[in-house]
C-alpha cells in the first residue's frame, strides 16, 4: 500500500469487475478503420533535422554573441574600450594646457606684437652673440 | 506480427502514402490500453466502445496536429479522457441530473444488471463512491488507483501541475473514505 492510500482502499483492491465480450479487442482495429474517413496529411518529416535539433543551441549563441556586441559597442562610445580611455586623456591634457596659455595671456596683457617683440629681441641677441649666425647673415 | 516502433509509425503517420496502414497499427497497439481507461471512467462497455472509437476517429482527422513532441500515448490519452468528461457530462445532461450528485451516481446505477460486469458489493459501492467524485477528481483518481500511473505521467496528459494532481487524489480518497463510513 502506498503511504498515501487509505485502509479501505487496501482492502479493495484495483481490480473493478469489468468484462468485455469475447473477441472484442481482435475486430475492434477493423471496426474503428472501416469508420475512418478520408484525410489529407501534408507530407512532412515528423523525424527532427539535424537543423531542428541544433538550433535551440544556434539561437542560445546567437543570443550571448548579440549581448557581447552591444556590450562592446557601448564601451567603445563610453571611452572604456582598450586605448580609448588613454587617447581620451591625452587630449583632455592638451586642452587644459591650451587653456591655461589663453588664461595666462589674457591675464598679463600680453598681445601678438609682445609675442613677435620677444621672438626678434631673442633673434638680434643670438646673431650678437653666436658668431656662426653672424657669419651665415653676413654677406 | 510486426514490432511496434513509434518513432517508425509517427513518421509514416505523416506521409498519406503510409498513414492509414501506421494507424491501424497504433489501434491495435493502444486500443486495449484505452478502453479500460474509458471504460474506468464511463463504467458502461457500449458507452466505452463508443467513446473509444471517435477517440481513434478525432485522433486521426488531427493526426496533421501531432507533431511529435509528445509520445502519442500521451495525446491518444489526452484525446481519449477529453472525450470521456464530455460523454459523461453528456448523459449526464441527458439524464437530467445536476453536474456532481445523483447525475453522475446515475452512470453506476444499472452496474448490478450488467451483463459486462462481475465485481461484488464491495467494488459496486467504490465505483458508486469514485461516480459521485467531482470530473477532475474523478479521472484523478481512477488514473491513479486503477492504472497506478506516475503523477508526472498524469501532469502531461491533464495539463496539471503534479502538486495539484496530488491534492486532487488525496481529497478523493478522503470523499471515499467518508462515503463508506456514511454507508456502514
Amino acid at each position: 500500500m502506498k503511504p498515501e492510500e487509505s485502509q479501505i482502499l487496501a482492502k479493495l483492491g484495483r481490480e473493478p469487475g469489468f468484462k468485455v465480450p469475447q473477441g472484442y479487442f481482435e475486430d475492434l482495429t477493423a471496426r474503428v478503420m472501416d469508420r475512418l474517413p478520408e484525410v489529407e496529411i501534408t507530407d512532412v518529416d515528423a523525424t527532427p533535422t539535424l537543423w531542428m535539433r541544433v538550433r535551440p543551441y544556434v539561437y542560445l549563441a546567437a543570443m550571448f554573441a548579440g549581448v557581447w556586441c552591444m556590450m562592446t559597442i557601448f564601451n567603445r562610445y563610453n571611452g572604456t574600450a582598450d586605448g580609448s580611455l588613454q587617447r581620451m586623456a591625452a587630449v583632455a591634457a592638451d586642452v587644459t594646457e591650451a587653456s591655461n596659455a589663453d588664461d595666462f595671456l589674457l591675464m598679463t596683457g600680453f598681445d601678438d606684437y609682445d609675442i613677435i617683440a620677444y621672438d626678434d629681441s631673442t633673434y638680434d641677441e643670438a646673431l650678437a652673440t653666436d658668431e656662426d649666425l653672424t657669419n651665415t647673415t653676413t654677406p | 506480427m510486426k514490432v511496434y516502433d513509434e518513432a517508425t509509425i509517427v513518421e509514416q503517420l505523416h506521409h498519406q502514402a503510409t498513414a492509414r496502414e501506421a494507424f491501424s497499427r497504433v489501434i491495435e497497439h493502444y486500443s486495449s490500453q484505452l478502453y479500460w481507461h474509458i471504460r474506468r471512467l464511463v463504467i458502461d462497455h457500449d458507452d466505452a466502445d463508443d467513446v473509444l472509437q471517435n477517440t481513434f476517429i478525432k485522433a486521426w482527422t488531427n493526426i496533421d496536429n501531432f507533431r511529435g513532441d509528445a509520445q502519442l500515448m500521451t495525446w491518444l490519452y489526452k484525446i481519449a479522457t477529453n472525450e470521456s468528461i464530455t460523454f459523461i457530462n453528456k448523459k449526464k445532461a441527458r439524464l437530467q441530473a445536476s453536474l456532481d450528485d445523483e447525475g453522475a451516481e446515475a452512470l453506476v446505477a444499472d452496474l448490478e444488471t450488467d451483463k459486462w460486469f462481475d465485481g461484488d458489493d464491495l467494488q459496486v459501492r467504490l465505483l458508486h463512491a469514485i461516480a459521485s467524485l467531482p470530473d477532475k477528481q474523478r479521472v484523478v483518481f481512477t488514473m491513479r488507483y486503477y492504472e497506478e500511473m506516475k503523477y508526472e505521467q498524469m501532469s502531461e496528459i491533464l495539463g496539471t501541475s503534479v502538486g495539484a494532481l496530488k491534492a486532487s487524489y488525496h481529497h478523493a480518497v478522503k470523499k471515499i473514505e467518508a462515503f463508506f463510513q456514511d454507508d456502514d
